[in-house]
């Protein structure tokens, strides 16, 4: 009983995890069509600022902050500098670019922080809370990733679907000619996508470093998973992003604590091939297939 | 898009052909060391080049990168103090990143383009196994391979050139069980093992002890750094202590863990795991400021030792090593990582002085063989270099970790793979001190 609980709350939080990052390729995908895979190392790199901030003896939260609105300013520079001069090539010739920076900034940072293992602070405690006998394998900062997780969801569903901007962001990303017709200043809603992904893509890198072990390769496996939830929950939908997320952290914990940790990449495998199968457009996929 | 794909495809075939060339031009380059007797590769008048891989960059980085920093202090104080009959040691390091990919690529440099006399330390079970092959087949010495895998040593006729130098993992193991069974003889035992031959081995030897009271046994997958399942299945089997064969990054992640789960039973961790500063550093921060210094962190964590480390700075070897150090260190301060790299590089320096003013490939081999069970060194037990076996240090002892120290709770104890007895060491390697000069003689 005690093994399940465990393995359930713990499957929860990193599920959650994986449902930030997807959080945040439903963004980018949502408001440029693209998806982004140099979205780990850019978080990374944010992540390192807030270690060196921290390291300098600063609070957590001034490097938590600093960590976000880096995200954001670097969010934009890669749009304006890297993928400008792409936009209007086949949407593939982007997404190979984002490959390219995903190389690029992985060396960079462990040529600027060293690839040695560092461990990043958290701001609550990391010993489990205790009712009674039992004991529930949350922590101060597990509790903390669900709450902003959740938050963050709730902010995209109100922004793409309340907002005049999340609008004409949806719509510069779907059709950019028809937007511009209709007066949407498109450049700037595409740079302001991609800052807005990057920052969120911080935060999922400072939820997973928390508490953990961090160098330039720690996000790496969430980027598969992450990838993996956000197309369960149909690229689209923040809120299946976060239901994708849970879904892919409770079956792998699961599978890692009473199968084994070997076939976790298999069942990650076997989860997406079966949802694709019965929903081919992800569970929450309103729209009809569309074409990369 | 239609002249786009054309050019791609003359540039690939430009690629192609060079590559076509380039392989040509290896494999025809005469081998000077075969056309003359007095000739052999890597050895000239006044110097000796040898070489190794290891991860310099990656995920294996931390610690084991600092290794190959330990060997060349020593060959540079070697070589300040006149060098191996009047030859100096040229030591080239080339980085794997810890992928056998690479290993295969930078060790054919190595021996093809760099044409290094003998492999030294080369790092890793899974990257040292892409290339142990090619080493044998090019007859180039494998010496004392950086990893307790026990393919370097057991089976010599296979792999004559290749020769480990840490104790084995099954030989660790051995001792590991045999203690806990001695000590802790009503315990559950819990094992937390890396899937590869680390842990493979390394549960062979424990089970030859503990085969009934081993009531749980959970791996977990270099590199997926969510190991909460697996612990939680050691909690729920109720273990009373837990032996871990996986490497210092995971001894981290297992105490986070388990406080997270509010999981305290006896720890075991194996050498590999065990360094108390490393795993220290890395948890100091999550202490919460109840404890200052992290290395306490692992206070009563029981580990194995065979080779003096840095927390016995009196030691008359970690003297040496901290002398090498200070004159030709690279920076930095001397770590236990360092200290295994300069104690590797002795027992180097030893065989090459064996192998007489004229070194040969073969000759360096035959010398081990012959000689390699009474190679004085800082290891707390002999070698078991024979003709018949290329294991390295028979033996360890159990230690318990304070304050950053580790407390002997064993005398050294001896075994060998199989079903050898384990054994008190009575070779009295453990006493050795090192010659005046620090330099072997052979």
């Amino acid at each position: 009983m005690q093994q399940f609980l465990t393995t359930a709350l713990t499957g929860l939080t990193q599920g959650m995890i994986y449902a930030a990052f997807a959080l945040a390729l439903v963004l980018i995908w949502r408001s440029t069509r693209i998806v982004n895979f140099a979205q780990a190392p850019m978080a990374m790199i944010t992540v390192y600022i807030a270690l060196v901030i921290i390291d300098a003896g600063y609070s957590y939260w001034l490097g938590f902050a600093a960590a976000l609105l880096s995200g954001l300013l670097l969010g934009a520079v890669v749009e304006r500098v890297a993928i400008r001069p792409v936009e209007d090539k086949p949407h593939i010739n982007a997404v190979i670019l984002t490959l390219g920076l995903f190389i690029v900034i992985h060396a960079l940072a462990a040529v600027i922080f060293g690839s040695n293992y560092r461990s990043f602070p958290a701001p609550f405690g990391l010993s489990g809370f205790r009712v009674g006998d039992v004991n529930v394998a949350l922590t101060g900062f597990s509790v903390f990733t669900i709450l902003a997780v959740l938050a963050v969801m709730l902010l995209l569903v109100l922004l793409f679907r309340f907002t005049n901007v999340g609008l004409m962001m949806r719509a510069s990303a779907f059709n950019q000619e028809v937007a511009r017709l209709l007066g949407v200043r498109v450049t700037r809603m595409l740079t302001q996508g991609w800052a807005l992904a990057a920052m969120v893509g911080s935060l999922s890198g400072l939820l997973i470093a928390g508490g953990n072990l961090v160098h330039p390769s720690y996000m790496d496996s969430v980027v598969v998973f992450g990838f993996v939830a956000a197309v369960l929950g149909g690229l689209d939908s923040p809120i299946g992003a976060v239901v994708g997320g849970l879904i892919l952290g409770v079956s792998l914990s699961f599978v890692s604590g009473y199968i084994g940790s070997e076939v976790i990449a298999l069942a990650a495998l076997v989860i997406l091939m079966v949802v694709l199968l019965l929903r081919p457009g992800g569970l929450f996929s309103h729209a009809p297939a569309r074409r990369v | 898009m239609r002249t786009w794909s054309r050019r791609v495809a003359v540039f690939t075939s430009v690629l192609a052909a060079g590559a076509v060339l380039a392989a040509c031009g290896a494999g025809g380059r005469p081998d000077e060391g075969k056309d003359s007797t007095e000739d052999v590769v890597g050895v000239t008048e006044d110097t000796i080049k040898i070489g190794a891989h290891f991860p310099l960059t990656g995920v294996a980085a931390p610690g084991y990168s600092e290794i190959p920093s330990g060997h060349k202090a020593y060959y540079d104080y070697v070589n300040a103090n006149g060098g191996v009959h009047g030859r100096k040691i040229e030591f080239v390091v080339r980085d794997d990143a810890y992928n056998p990919t690479q290993t295969s690529q930078v060790t054919n440099e190595l021996v093809l383009k760099d044409r290094i006399f003998a492999m030294v330390g080369g790092l890793g079970t899974p990257t040292h196994s892409a290339v142990v092959d090619f080493l044998n087949g090019e007859k180039v010495p494998d010496l004392f391979v950086s990893s307790g895998s026990l393919q370097w040593g057991d089976d010599v006729e296979s792999k004559p050139q290749t020769f480990g130098w840490q104790p084995d993992y099954e030989t660790e193991g051995k001792i590991i069980g045999k203690w806990v069974s001695e000590n802790m003889p009503n315990a559950r035992v819990g094992l937390f093992l890396q899937d590869d031959d680390f842990g493979e081995d390394g549960e062979k030897g424990v089970r030859r002890y503990l085969g009934d009271q081993i009531v749980a046994t959970e791996r977990y997958t270099s590199g997926n750094t969510d190991v909460a399942p697996q612990v939680a299945a050691l909690q729920a089997a109720n273990v009373d202590i837990v032996l871990g064969f996986n490497t210092p990054s995971y001894t981290a992640l297992t105490q986070l863990t388990a406080n997270k789960l509010n999981f305290d039973p006896k720890w075991f961790y194996s050498n590999v795991g065990s360094d108390p500063e490393l795993v220290g550093s890395l948890l100091a921060r999550f202490s919460e400021g109840a404890v200052k210094d992290g290395s306490s962190l692992l206070d009563g964590v029981v580990t194995t030792e065979y080779i003096p480390g840095v927390d016995t700075p009196d030691d008359p070897w970690v003297k040496l090593w901290q002398e090498v150090w200070d004159k030709h260190g690279s920076g930095g301060k001397l770590t236990n990582y360092r200290v295994y790299g300069m104690s590797q590089a002795y027992t180097f320096v030893q065989a090459l002085q064996s192998a007489g003013p004229n070194p040969t490939r073969e000759g360096i081999v035959e010398a081990i063989e012959q000689a390699g069970k009474e190679f004085d060194g800082p290891a707390l037990a002999p070698f078991r270099y024979s003709e018949d076996s290329h294991m390295g240090i028979s033996g360890l002892r159990v230690s318990e970790l304070s304050g950053g120290k580790a407390n002997p709770l064993t005398p050294v104890l001896t075994t060998d793979i199989g079903d050898a007895p384990i054994v008190k060491d009575h070779s009295g390697a453990a006493s050795d001190a090192p010659p005046e000069d620090g330099i072997p003689t052979g």
